[in-house]
């Protein structure tokens, strides 16, 4: 049981501008109210590859898990740890940021694929936010009859959120490119 | 049913405390800040030669490395040793651990 769900948002910030707010969607506290469900958000590993402008970073997510008390009831807890994956090419200016989660992975295997990219019709000005998530019930037996519903769950939670982070996502964006027209530091 | 296999801390509270997380947490918001300023600054820019805040990383790295069991880190490091299939993490997280980078 495989659903894949596929998202587009048009950004009318530029590229810079946009990358720059998704490294501080989690972190940033005034966020935190809306983005209620990230909990924790560390970085694993780094690494930047000097020739080619890459970037390429590791960070560990710690969310509320998405499924419904009888879930949490079976797994015994309530936290989801993901690891997201993201890659920067600095002079192609794309992002690619993978996510997947590492708890709950007996019942749920959930990838997000996000990238972002400089919209074609204004390169300069416009980015293109394209973003697929699969989510995969596992078929344990005695899970069947409820998976359908955890699906659902889930896919109503992953939509919902992706609205909040998108909400989230311009007011950063105006919050950098304020300060990067006025008062830089 | 044995799915409970996941080794948690034998400690009774099942809702993990803020407290594990605030161990590192000044020391991750001056790496993460120095990051952030980087990258919008110098990166996008095209400015990518020079690695910098490595200080900060060093130290916040040290840190988690320190509390990586109560963090529940272990398993990030450990699903991301096993399970090379995005390719999008050449750098691996658990043989990069210590390989910060030079100056």
């Amino acid at each position: 049981m495989v659903k894949a769900y596929e998202q587009e948002h048009v950004y009318k910030h530029p590229w810079e501008i946009v990358t720059s707010a998704s490294w501080r969607k989690f972190a940033d506290p005034e966020n935190k109210r809306t983005l209620s469900h990230i909990l924790d958000v560390d970085t694993l590993n780094h690494k930047l590859d000097a020739e080619s402008g890459k970037l390429y970073t590791t960070r560990a997510i710690s969310i509320h898990a998405p499924g419904p008390w009888f879930v949490r009831k079976i797994v015994g807890q309530d936290i989801c740890h993901c690891v997201e994956s993201t890659v920067v090419d600095g002079q192609s200016r794309s992002m690619q940021l993978t996510t997947r989660n590492i708890s709950l992975q007996k019942f749920i295997e959930v990838e997000e694929r996000t990238r972002y990219y400089p919209h074609p019709d204004n390169p300069r000005g416009w980015t293109v936010c394209k973003q697929e998530t699969s989510i995969r019930i596992k078929p344990l037996s005695t899970l069947a009859s409820m998976a359908e519903k955890v699906e659902q769950r889930c896919a109503e939670r992953f939509l919902q959120n992706s609205v909040k982070g998108r909400e989230v996502m311009e007011r950063i964006c105006k919050y950098l490119e304020s300060e990067s027209r006025g008062i830089t530091f | 049913m044995g799915i409970i296999g996941e080794k948690k801390p034998k400690s009774s509270s099942s809702s993990s405390s803020p407290s594990s997380a605030s161990h590192c947490a000044d020391l991750r918001a001056a790496y993460h800040n120095c990051f952030n300023k980087w990258y919008s600054e110098k990166f996008v820019k095209g400015q990518w030669q020079k690695e910098e805040c490595v200080a900060e990383w060093q130290k916040y790295r040290a840190c988690l490395s320190e509390h990586l069991k109560d963090k529940h880190l272990s398993r990030f490091l450990e699903a991301e040793g096993l399970d090379s299939t995005t390719g999008a993490d050449p750098a691996g997280v658990a043989d990069g651990a210590e390989t910060n980078p030079s100056n």
